[in-house]
């Protein structure tokens, strides 16, 4: 089917059967729940369509519904992500596997709606699980990953592509069938929840060693998600034939330099990829995809006798610069003979890179010493 | 009186509230009454301290903790999830202070409403942030002391009741500790009816944060209401209205002169303070007899 | 595939609060307790007045009964006789009028007659014999208190019936005799040995003795006073309670046109409205200014709308001849405030003189009991029996109350010393009497503030209905009519109940940590949970009625 990136995401969240979907409409997000609600109207899909007035209230629903015990799905971008700051802390301490979709937009101010991953990687330290998307279908099959992921180590996850260039471009999709998706996502039924039943309270106040208790298991739970996240894409993989690892590493067979990046960027680094090899040059694609918790020997072992590494960000933290390539040379230290890596900004604020681009960028990451900080590539 | 309290012991002794609290009656009167297939939310709040301390809880149905701005979100979220499962038959009920309510928590509250979300919320209102020691929030009423107004706070109460009429939801009500039976009346209705947001806001003495005796919580609610500072009436999809208890004549100087925080009051302000609550009871008389109300 | 995690999320809460003490917050528990109401403190017969006014609110008429005679043998006497200083001190005076006590006691009275009610037979038969010497108001209650314990009791007394002054000296419009001796039947039926006509001398108390365990005089005072300005020996100047009994006996004294009744107290106001049923006038001259006439206020108004004329503040100085009358000079008096207690001291004012003109003068000026042959074997003083604080005289076994012994001369203190003095006589002859007078200095009285008005919204005293004057004065009917049920219910509801719970449950209500529990089983319905009070006294304050009491603890 032809279908944007956005409404990639609407099929499979139809398909996962959620029970309540928190709404709140911004730019670019508002396609994915428009689909949904499409959906519902036609009677394809019967979940409890939440419109609020906020995304602060849009989690907050969100939080509730899945600790009483059902499958919760919602999607934001930017601003909206970050109104929903508090709550996102919120959810993962209260271990509610909510999924939601962000897609990745420049944050303000100034105004803007392009392309940037910054919104979601500021994020990263809330205690969500972080997917990055390359295309439409990733898209699709990633947000059923995260269902079975989230409902296993009862954390939320986030599952993010860029505005425009993934949202609003067409692309074949193939739709996973229902029968596949059932089989894959069985229902959720978690032993601890809201419910006169049960009787169980959530939200006192705790003492000091029962908060430190707590973050000992949500640290637990994150270091289990990387072999759970490898599990939940080999299983999808046998169902609808499609995987993608947590991390991909393309054409990296005795690569001498490796281009590191997330999202779209990759797909624009593959075509690179392709063309640098065909004149000769042994570079190679490592894209993250996990992002967090970040696949750590996953990388370490794509690396291993890898002599340079050129990270992309199109992100960036004042005072930081990117976060991938902070995040990789965290990852890579204490290694024995780990890569050089060069942390080049290219695409902040949602600047078009083409493949030329980033062949230029090779060139002199190849012919230099990396920075410490990152350096702005346009 | 005609208060029969559910034996339904939904409220534990043991709780953490100061002696005498007032919101501690309130809950008992509450939950009692919405008896124990109910799911609760509470914000920050004296509220969440009653709750109780983990692993303990003083409510034998599961309360779930919520933050400041989001207790309608919240409950909003778990009503539905019931209902997606097939479960109509489970009460939510936010029971929320004032801060949650009229300020930080006034935006989901609305939205709830305007949504008609199926859910109870109950607002026991203080008067102030009194969990965090006594500052001003917008139900303060005027020339109060707290300790961020402490010349006393220049600007009137807000009137959440009459907003709240106002967004037609089904059910509206004001009631206060010191009148148990409507108070549990008003809660048994709000539970009855099924659909749209029905709210009650109560007015829950402060014993610390007023400045009044450790034993007065009742009596300084029943002067409320006989001063016309607090009449007891219901509104019914916004246009009917209907007086429980209005003022009984008693001088709105009785009801101040037992509270340290208005200690400070002049003559002068007190004929200020009698002149706008007689001006707001007018204009509650007219729309409760003017031609609208039972 | 699994779908569950390793370890359970650390935060959910799954316990609750009541294992937690918050007892250990307070400094002084709050405490259910039965304190003194107003009215039984001033109660002469110490009657549990709160209780059984609740009783009769309940509607349990027969149990309020019950209660008002385990002090008072005869309340539908007493309903109409007694001063009730309980309603001057009742807490709803302060509120909006005092409860209608006086009227319900009547009612319950009244009832009990009706419906045939009749006292329990005692519990044993003790082997022991009283005598009761004066079938009035103070033998009639000691000899009930005596024979409802098991004692062989005996009341003589001199008249042809039992009463008193109860029968003799109250007219029957006040008390009809049918309603005084249906319940002195009720006394007498508990097998209680009466001899009547019998008139007991000082010189028979050896052979008392001989007979009876214990002896108790109480044969009141019939000895009329005398003023020397009224000569003795002139048929035309009666004794007041001589024309009562023979108004009793149907057979009155002559009486001319216009009598004068001399006196300021009841028995004044008793003769003067007999006096105009026998249609005579009648001019009353009492010393006392009206305000501080010993006749309650509304004997004086009673009789006065019949017809009666009132002289207050006078005095007759002389008497004399006047063409077949009698001729009383009298002048205006202020009674001297300085004069010690007791004593009254009339001042004369200047320029008052009076004269007015009697057929027939009453002196009702007061009584002593007759005490010729007594004095030889009791000690006797101002004209008294002395008796000490258990009303035991100078002679062993020897008990006496009433108007024989005590100044009082109010009805119901009889009765009140009655009892009392059986409770002596009890113990006296080595039983278990009840104790103290009841009255205890520890237990605190509530006072109006203690009392909680916003749960007793305002509502009217009702008085009983009284006949109009010109019908009332057409013979000896009773003038007051007694309350119907309806009233009676509604005026019992008035009650405060000070000071003793009746299970309104607001303490239980009010509690704001659940710290209060219910328990039917105990006198005091309730217990406070040492583990949950706080210490915050809502429950004090929501009592309506100040049934409860603040306990300091120490740590």
């Amino acid at each position: 089917m032809l279908l944007n990136g956005n409404h990639a995401v609407s099929y499979a969240v139809k398909l996962a059967r959620p029970n309540v979907i928190p709404v709140y409409p911004i730019t670019p997000q508002t396609p994915i729940l428009e689909r949904i609600t499409e959906f519902q109207a036609d009677g394809e899909m019967h979940a409890e369509i939440m419109t609020m007035e906020s995304e602060h209230s849009a989690m907050a629903a969100a939080i509730t519904a899945s600790l009483t015990g059902v499958r919760v799905f919602t999607a934001t971008a930017s601003q909206g992500l970050l109104l929903m700051h508090e709550m996102l802390h919120y959810a993962a301490g209260a271990r509610a596997p909510i999924v939601m979709f962000n897609v990745n937009r420049t944050l303000g101010s100034p105004w803007g709606f392009w392309p940037d991953q910054t919104d979601s990687l500021a994020q990263r330290d809330t205690g969500w699980i972080q997917y990055y998307c390359e295309n439409g279908q990733e898209s699709h099959d990633t947000t059923l990953q995260a269902f079975r992921v989230a409902e296993q180590v009862m954390l939320p996850v986030m599952v993010m592509h860029e505005a425009f260039y993934v949202s609003h471009s067409l692309e074949a999709i193939d739709i996973a069938t229902q029968e596949q998706v059932d089989r894959y996502l069985p229902p959720f039924d978690p032993p601890h929840r809201l419910d006169p039943e049960i009787g169980e309270s959530w939200g006192n106040t705790v003492s000091q060693v029962m908060f430190n208790n707590h973050r000992h298991d949500m640290d637990d739970a994150m270091n289990r998600t990387v072999a759970i996240a490898r599990q939940a894409d080999r299983e999808l993989k046998e169902l609808v034939g499609r995987g993608y690892g947590v991390i991909e590493q393309y054409r990296c067979e005795d690569a001498r330099f490796l281009i590191a990046t997330m999202g779209s960027m990759a797909g624009t680094a593959r075509d690179a990829v392709d063309e640098l090899r065909s004149e000769g040059l042994p570079v190679g694609l490592l894209k993250v995809k996990l992002f967090r918790p970040f696949p750590l020997d996953d990388v370490r072992e794509a690396v291993t006798g890898i002599p340079k590494i050129m990270v992309l960000d199109r992100n960036f933290a004042p005072g930081t610069g990117g976060f991938l390539f902070q995040e990789l040379k965290s990852a890579l230290y204490g290694m024995e003979s780990a890569p050089e890596i060069h942390g080049y900004l290219a695409g902040v604020g949602g600047t078009n890179i083409s493949p030329a681009d980033i062949k230029k960028m090779v060139t002199c990451a190849m012919a230099e010493k990396p920075s410490a900080n990152s350096v702005w590539k346009g | 009186m005609g208060y029969q309290i559910a034996e339904e012991n939904v409220f534990s002794s043991g709780h953490s509230a100061c002696p005498g609290c007032s919101e501690a009656l309130a809950i008992r009167f509450i939950l009692n009454t919405l008896g124990p297939d109910t799911i609760a939310v509470v914000p920050p709040s004296c509220i969440a301290i009653i709750s109780g301390p983990q692993p303990l809880s003083s409510m034998r149905i599961p309360v779930y903790q919520t933050t400041l701005e989001a207790s309608a979100a919240s409950a909003a979220g778990i009503k539905r999830a019931l209902v997606s499962k097939g479960n109509d038959h489970t009460t939510v009920v936010a029971i929320a202070g004032d801060g949650g309510t009229y300020d930080i928590g006034f935006q989901a509250l609305s939205s709830a409403a305007e949504r008609q979300e199926d859910i109870i919320y109950i607002c026991l209102d203080n008067e102030g942030y009194m969990n965090t020691g006594s500052q001003k929030s917008s139900a303060t009423p005027s020339m109060a002391y707290t300790t961020s107004t402490p010349a006393g706070k220049l600007t009137p109460k807000k009137n959440i009741a009459e907003i709240m009429a106002a967004h037609n939801i089904p059910y509206m009500a004001t009631a206060t500790t010191g009148y148990p039976d409507d108070l549990a009346r008003k809660v048994a209705k709000a539970k009855s009816i099924r659909g749209g947001v029905r709210f009650i806001v109560v007015l829950a003495p402060c014993l610390d944060g007023w400045g009044i005796p450790d034993k007065f919580g009742p009596r300084t609610s029943r002067l409320a209401v006989e001063s016309g500072v607090f009449p007891l009436y219901e509104v019914e999809n916004g246009d009917t209205y209907t007086l429980n208890y209005g003022p009984k004549g008693v001088p709105v100087a009785e009801y101040t002169s037992i509270q340290k925080r208005y200690r400070h009051l002049t003559p002068a302000n007190v004929t200020c303070l009698q002149e706008e609550v007689d001006r707001n009871w007018g204009r509650l008389q007219a729309k409760c007899f003017g031609g609208r109300g039972k | 595939m699994a779908n569950s995690v390793d370890r359970v999320p650390s935060i959910w809460t799954t316990g609750y609060t009541d294992i937690l003490s918050t007892g250990t917050w307070r400094n002084a528990v709050a405490v259910h307790q039965k304190k003194n109401a107003p009215c039984y403190g001033a109660c002469p017969v110490d009657g549990d007045i709160p209780v059984w006014v609740h009783q009769a609110r309940n509607n349990d008429f027969q149990g309020a009964w019950r209660t008002l005679t385990e002090n008072n043998p005869i309340p539908a006497a007493i309903g109409r006789t007694c001063h009730h200083p309980c309603e001057k001190n009742c807490n709803r005076s302060e509120y909006d009028g005092a409860v209608s006590i006086n009227a319900l006691e009547q009612h319950i009275g009244d009832m009990a007659i009706r419906e045939g009610w009749t006292f329990a037979s005692p519990a044993e038969e003790l082997d022991m014999a009283v005598a009761v010497i004066g079938g009035g108001p103070a033998g009639l209650s000691c000899a009930y208190q005596l024979r409802r314990k098991g004692f062989r009791v005996t009341i003589i007394d001199a008249n042809p019936e039992l009463g008193g002054v109860l029968r003799y000296g109250v007219p029957e419009f006040r008390l009809p005799k049918n309603a005084l001796a249906a319940e002195i039947n009720k006394i007498v039926d508990l097998g209680i040995e009466v001899v009547t006509g019998r008139k007991m001398a000082g010189s028979d108390l050896d052979e008392l003795k001989k007979k009876y365990a214990a002896i108790f005089i109480a044969f009141g005072a019939h000895n009329p006073k005398r003023l020397p300005q009224f000569p003795p020996g002139d048929a035309r100047i009666i004794d007041g309670l001589e024309f009562l009994r023979g108004v009793r006996r149907g057979t009155p004294p002559e009486l001319g046109e216009q009598v004068v009744v001399i006196g300021g107290g009841s028995v004044a106001m008793d003769i003067a409205g007999s006096v105009i049923r026998l249609g005579r006038s009648a001019t009353i001259i009492a010393l006392e200014g009206r305000d501080a006439m010993p006749a309650p206020e509304e004997e004086i108004q009673d009789v006065l709308d019949e017809g009666a004329l009132l002289s207050d503040g006078a005095m007759v100085k002389s008497v004399e001849e006047q063409e077949g009358a009698l001729m009383l000079y009298g002048v205006e008096v202020e009674l001297d405030p300085a004069a010690p207690a007791g004593v009254i001291r009339p001042i004369e004012i200047a320029g008052t003189g009076f004269a007015v003109k009697a057929d027939t003068v009453i002196l009702a000026v007061g009584q002593d009991p007759e005490l010729a042959d007594w004095e030889q074997v009791l000690t006797v003083d101002r004209s008294m029996v002395t008796i000490d604080a258990t009303f035991m005289t100078s002679s062993a076994a020897v008990f006496a109350a009433g108007d024989v012994a005590s100044a009082e001369r109010f009805v119901s203190t009889a009765v009140g010393d009655g009892r009392r003095a059986a409770d002596s006589i009890i113990r006296y002859l080595g039983r278990q009497g009840e104790g103290s007078s009841g009255l205890s200095a520890q237990i605190p009285e509530v006072v109006f503030t203690d009392i909680n008005t916003f749960y007793f919204p305002r509502k009217e005293r009702e008085e009983r209905g009284k006949l109009a004057p010109r019908e009332r004065v057409a013979d000896f009917r009773e003038i007051r009519l007694g309350f119907s049920a309806e009233q009676a219910q509604e005026q019992a509801e008035r009650c405060f109940s000070c000071g003793n719970c009746i299970e309104c449950d607001n303490c239980y209500i009010f509690c704001p940590d659940m710290a209060i529990a219910k328990n039917a089983s105990l006198p005091l319905h309730y217990t406070v949970l040492d583990q949950y009070c706080k210490g915050c006294g809502c429950c004090l304050e929501e009592c309506p009625r100040g049934a409860m009491g603040v306990m300091e603890e120490s740590k």
